[in-house]
């Protein structure tokens, strides 16, 4: 296996008769900075709910940290290490920002059982499967009651997410917004609340959905150097998806062009950027024979 | 252990408040009622408030805890532990007949939980609201459970302490529950379900267990009922009437909030009471006159949640709580 933390190896993906998304190729390693581009339908964000396990894949298979992740649960995939953020933002609106980030932010809890064994049991045969199963529902259990009596240990876990949410909301330059509602905040500031939420799943790799849309000049000049800030203060591997083309180019490696699912280029800016396929597919034909 | 105190507390004052009203039986009678609404509404706002889903089926729940616990009693109610004096002894088969009949209606819970897990909005509404009839119409059917005439000489062991000690403890849970990572999953869960399964919240695991720790106080207060009720039937008290009762609670306190729940099926359930004493003065020597006033209780009743949603959609609390507004001087919620 190799040591990509995010691998999709020629995942398709079918609607129907349409093909949104053929014979995708990516992978992701630690501290890459890549970005995923194309016009409008070409199945950007497909790709994104395919990695993310909101869609199951008709062929082809993706890794997630050496893990085959085919057919689990968008919480499981989130769990090995991908976090991800929203094209149409999805915050909890109703809630204030700091609660948005701590039920991202997990507990530093040391599980009765060793995790990694029950979720293998889990994902096993029976009788390995229902004994997984038994000794997750038994720690789960235990868990409820340490919050309901509020035990030593639960408050010191309940302290240490909520240092970690400031700490995040503070690294997104949010500090001074902890207490306001979601809904309340001007949209340059959801969506970095969206990627300090995203951040609290402790994620390896970090899958940013069109995170300038509806940015100023100034704001996604700032972003652009926070998410390579990010990348190597956290040791993440990021994918954007972008149309802003300036921004893509100024911070992106290497680059993915899909149109209509198809993959039409891929390499560095400078490469694609010159490449004619991507041109036709931004600006239309070039005018034959002019 | 400090998060202990409000228990010890709690059965103090309820103990004092026990022999301060025991002479009053019509205030005990409509305390009881009261509390039992109480635990109805705050375990329903945990699915319907805090998680978001719909559930228009809490009377059944309540009255699989009703009838199994009266039955478990009236079984026990025959044996008596010679070691201890015989009111404990009575107590300690209560609290057996009630912990059997809230884990039977947790195990429902589990049961209508499942298909929650494909089913959203009005959909799962119905389940449940299949569930409550199905439930009655199996009480009907069933000999063991008197049938049609329903359970009669359950043993009348609720008192003001135990109904109000059990209101105590649900709105302890509903408070220490959103104030864990498993409340704020639930609560993640009604704003934006996508959402919260992508910041890796086990979505449909979240969504069963509200339905089994709602249903299981769901039980716990329908066993309480049946204690203090001569008679038990499968009909108004737990009828699709009754659900919606709880759910208009819930919406008219404000959904997502515990205190709203708490002050909602307080007023709404003395409401109708309040409202007979006054007309009865109003009426005074004329009894036709106080009947026919009588009458006018219900209206009046819709009226004034008609009023009440047009003026303050979001209910009395919105998702806000009492606690809150000591939390800033006071830091952590006890």
């Amino acid at each position: 296996m190799s040591d990509a933390l995010l691998h999709a190896k020629k995942v398709s993906i079918r609607f129907g008769g349409l093909k949104a998304l053929s014979e995708f190729e990516l992978e992701i390693r630690k501290g890459d900075l890549k970005g995923l581009i194309g016009p409008n339908g070409a199945g950007k964000t497909t790709a994104f709910n395919v990695l993310t396990g909101v869609y199951l894949p008709t062929d082809g298979e993706v890794f997630v940290c050496g893990e085959k992740v085919n057919g689990r649960r968008p919480h499981q995939i989130n769990r090995l290490g991908l976090a991800r953020t929203f094209q149409n933002i999805r915050l909890f609106k109703e809630l204030t920002a700091l609660d948005n980030v701590r039920i991202a932010v997990l507990a530093d809890r040391k599980p009765l059982f060793n995790r990694a064994r029950v979720e293998a049991l889990r994902r096993g045969a029976y009788p390995g499967r229902a004994v997984g199963s038994a000794l997750d529902a038994i720690d789960n259990y235990r868990d409820w009651w340490r919050a309901l009596l509020r035990t030593p240990g639960f408050l010191q876990e309940e302290t240490g997410i909520e240092k970690r949410a400031r700490e995040l909301l503070e690294v997104m330059g949010l500090s001074h917004r902890v207490d306001e509602l979601a809904r309340n905040l001007p949209y340059g500031e959801q969506r970095r609340l969206e990627i300090a939420r995203a951040l609290g799943t402790r994620p390896k790799v970090l899958l940013l959905d069109e995170p300038a849309a509806g940015m100023n000049t100034r704001e996604k000049a700032d972003l652009m150097v926070l998410i390579r800030e990010l990348r190597t203060r956290f040791e993440l591997g990021i994918l954007v998806i972008e149309h802003d083309m300036k921004l893509v180019m100024g911070i992106c490696e290497h680059l993915t062009v899909l149109d209509h699912g198809e993959t039409i280029a891929c390499g560095e800016p400078a490469a694609v950027r010159a490449n004619p396929k991507v041109v036709e597919a931004y600006l239309g034909e070039a005018p034959a024979h002019a | 252990m400090k998060s202990l105190a409000p228990v010890a507390i709690a059965i103090a004052v309820l103990a004092l408040l026990q022999a301060a009203t025991a002479s009053s039986e019509y205030f005990v009678y409509l305390s009881l009622l009261v509390g039992v609404n109480v635990v109805l509404a705050v375990s329903l706002n945990v699915i319907n408030g805090m998680t978001g889903q719909f559930s228009i089926g809490h009377a059944g729940f309540m009255a699989v805890g009703a009838f199994s616990s009266a039955l478990v009693s009236m079984q026990l109610d025959q044996y008596q532990l010679g070691f201890l004096p015989d009111v404990v002894s009575r107590q300690l088969f209560f609290f057996i007949s009630l912990a059997i009949g809230g884990s039977l209606a947790g195990l429902c819970g589990f049961v209508v939980g499942l298909p929650s897990l494909r089913l959203r909005g009005d959909y799962l509404a119905i389940v449940t609201l299949g569930f409550g009839e199905i439930i009655l119409v199996v009480v009907r059917n069933t000999p063991a459970l008197g049938g049609a005439l329903g359970l009669s000489g359950t043993p009348q062991h609720t008192t003001f302490f135990s109904v109000w000690f059990a209101v105590f403890v649900v709105i302890l849970f509903a408070r220490r529950l959103l104030a864990s990572p498993h409340g704020r999953n639930l609560v993640a869960i009604r704003e934006d379900e996508v959402a919260a399964e992508a910041m890796g919240v086990d979505t449909t695991s979240y969504k069963v267990r509200a339905f089994v720790v709602s249903s299981f106080f769901a039980g716990v207060a329908g066993g309480l009922f049946a204690h203090f009720q001569s008679i038990i039937t499968p009909g108004d008290s737990f009828s699709f009437v009754k659900s919606m009762e709880i759910v208009v609670m819930i919406v008219a306190g404000g959904l997502g909030s515990t205190t709203g729940a708490v002050v909602a099926a307080v007023v709404l359930t003395l409401l109708p009471e309040a409202m007979r004493a006054v007309f009865i003065t109003v009426g005074g020597s004329n009894a036709a006159l106080a009947q026919s006033i009588d009458q006018l209780r219900k209206p009046i009743f819709g009226l004034l949640l008609v009023v009440m949603m047009l003026t303050r959609p979001q209910g009395l609390f919105g998702t806000h709580e009492a606690w809150d507004w000591f939390k800033r001087k006071k830091g952590a919620p006890t």
